[in-house]
């Protein structure tokens, strides 16, 4: 295990993200809250990694499942900014939320970034380690 | 004066070490411009909502670049080439051509009709967002697979 420091920091950064999503949702001169949907994107973007890295032992050599996963993912997160642009282009939010949103998302790809980093570098990606 | 250009040469770029991390980083572009390119559409379809504002007809461009894009991607160099030693590999490799041939026509036939969207439709008038859309996606979709072709290099 990494250490203590880093899940800490890690959930740190997870939880300002998070933040900056609900500041984006709930300050008064918003107000609505159709930003939150940008949660299933980060849901859904560790999951073609989770599966390229269950799927495929070699680390090392040039992996094409690996390389459709970083498509998928670099997919999930680009429209994890584009839904606010869309919202906020629509007047359905306003500009100032899909600001905070956007940070938000920074924030929080940074924070699932991280996690792979500092967690997943292990050869051995087995369920043991949960 | 036939050969005046053959000493010429492109500086070299030794800036970026490519290495092993080429083909995800192309994967990651690749990614990015497919994407925004479909996030653009999907702007540009809810700026725009009615048949007279956006014929919705210009949807079939992005949507015939994606299905082209997944087939060429589909098959490898290697189908193509002919490396594979089993001698039914020949049927395999005329297949892959032709399946290649339809799909590199329907992504230009795609590209086509969307610079067409672009000049017929909108450089002529003054709406300008509309016609962008489709184009760029196009434009995003060839390129990204110019990228992708590096994942089997």
């Amino acid at each position: 295990m990494a250490g203590i420091k880093a899940l800490v920091g890690l959930s740190f950064s997870g939880a300002i993200g998070l933040t900056f999503l609900l500041l984006g949702c709930a300050i008064e001169t918003y107000g609505v809250y159709w930003p939150m949907f940008v949660l299933i994107f980060y849901v859904l973007s560790p999951i073609p990694t989770f599966i390229s890295r269950r799927l495929s032992d070699d680390s090392e050599s040039s992996n094409a499942c690996r390389e459709l996963a970083y498509f998928l993912t670099t997919g999930i997160v680009v429209s994890s900014f584009g839904l606010p642009i869309v919202l906020a282009r629509t007047n359905t939010i306003k500009w100032g939320a899909c600001g905070l949103v956007m940070t938000g998302n920074a924030v929080i790809f940074l924070t699932i970034l991280g996690f792979f980093i500092v967690f997943g570098g292990g050869d051995d990606w087995s369920w043991e380690q949960w | 004066m036939a050969g005046f250009l053959d000493n010429f040469r492109w500086p070299e770029c030794e800036c970026i070490d490519w290495g092993e991390r080429r083909n995800a980083v192309a994967s990651i572009v690749a990614g990015v411009l497919f994407f925004t390119g479909w996030w653009i559409m999907i702007d540009a379809a809810v700026a725009y909502p009615t048949q007279e504002q956006m014929n919705h007809a210009f949807h079939t461009c992005g949507v015939f670049s994606t299905i082209a894009f997944f087939m060429i991607n589909a098959v490898s160099n290697g189908q193509v080439r002919g490396t594979r030693t089993e001698k039914a590999a020949w049927a395999g490799q005329v297949r892959a051509r032709l399946w290649l041939f339809i799909g590199f026509m329907m992504m230009f036939g795609s590209l086509i009709g969307s610079i067409w969207i672009l000049f017929g439709g909108y450089v002529v008038p003054s709406e300008f967002l509309p016609s962008v859309c489709p184009c760029w996606s196009n434009i995003t979709l060839i390129y990204k697979f110019g990228r992708t072709e590096d994942l089997w290099g």
